[in-house]
């Protein structure tokens, strides 16, 4: 049986940015994914120690990296970030 | 979902490789509205035309489009075999409304899918390598060649048309050493595994018969071929 899901075609706007100078107050937008059980632990035990990082850091947790799909990374990227950090 | 998936691992099918993405592009580059599109069987079992391969593709394409300054609109569908009309249904409108079809769907599929797209070109993402088995994850092994006429009872179930690399009915060839074929180390030699299962087998003394030369003209040498199920295609035959 097909799976409606998989059959319909997904619309999506891609923002892309295109090839640019780099301004010299450049900061990199990083995108993070943090296994719950250790990096992302680690990352409250640096939180509780007061110590900080850029705001151009997010961070996302998952349950596991294992979970993480190739797929995820490369809508980081065509969303614009411009580096991904995964800890697990 | 996962039952069906271990099912699928289990049975011998199509293999294929994605073609580099730089072949894929120069394809593609000049249309405008692109659908990558997946078979969800045995490609995506070799992980290399599944719905999820498709979507990698189609997000890696957009980024290159974004990088070369092209404006390119860039889909992505799947469905489950390319190879059986039932299964376009949900897709047909979006198939046709494309510019080009990138299908990462075996031969067999980009052929049967050209057949439906209309006025929309149909064009392959991946190179169709092989009828394999999956030998383990990850690994894929050539061990049918179609040849139209099996003589793998005579042979301990190892077919020396796909294995052999002379596909030679009489081997093992000079060729052979301990085991391994002359063209690399890393291939068996088929006509040693055959005599060595058959001795298990003890069913040895089957060489020793004569057989007539094979008849190369049941596989592509005879040109294309067709099966007809004549009790099941009877009501075709008039449409």
């Amino acid at each position: 049986m097909v799976k409606v899901a998989e059959a319909g075609v997904q619309e999506e706007v891609p923002s892309i940015e295109k090839p640019h100078e780099t301004p010299s107050d450049w900061e990199p937008n990083i995108l993070a994914f943090a296994c719950h059980y250790c990096a992302f632990a680690a990352a409250d035990l640096a939180g509780v120690m007061r110590l900080s990082y850029p705001a151009s850091v997010k961070v996302v947790r998952l349950p596991c990296t294992g979970k993480l799909d190739y797929i995820h990374i490369l809508h980081a990227f065509e969303k614009g970030v411009d580096g991904v950090f995964v800890a697990g | 979902m996962q039952a069906k998936r271990d099912e699928k691992e289990r049975i011998a099918m199509i293999v294929g490789k994605q073609k580099p993405f730089e072949e894929i592009w120069e394809m593609i580059k000049s249309f405008k509205k692109v659908l990558v599109f997946g078979c969800n069987t045995c490609v995506a079992i070799c992980h290399a035309g599944g719905g999820k391969e498709a979507e990698i593709l189609a997000s890696l394409i957009r980024m290159k489009a974004a990088q070369e300054d092209i404006s390119m609109e860039v889909k992505h569908a799947a469905i489950e075999r390319q190879c059986e009309p039932e299964f376009f249904e949900h897709v047909a409108d979006e198939l046709r409304a494309s510019d080009v079809v990138l299908s990462l769907a075996c031969g067999v599929g980009v052929n049967f899918l050209s057949d439906r797209t209309g006025d929309t070109p149909a064009y392959p993402g991946i190179n169709t390598e092989f009828f394999g088995a999956v030998e383990k994850a990850g690994i894929f092994k050539e061990l049918c060649a179609g040849c139209g006429g099996c003589i793998l009872h005579l042979t301990g179930g190892i077919c020396p048309v796909a294995r052999c690399s002379k596909s030679i009915m009489n081997g093992p060839c000079g060729g052979t050493s301990d085991g391994k074929c002359e063209i690399s180390q890393d291939v068996d030699c088929a006509w040693y595994l055959i005599v060595e299962r058959m001795k298990k087998l003890g069913t040895l003394e089957k060489l020793s018969e004569i057989m007539l030369p094979k008849d190369w003209s049941t596989g592509l040498y005879g040109g294309p071929r067709r099966v007809v199920l004549e009790h099941i295609a009877e009501e075709g035959k008039e449409s």
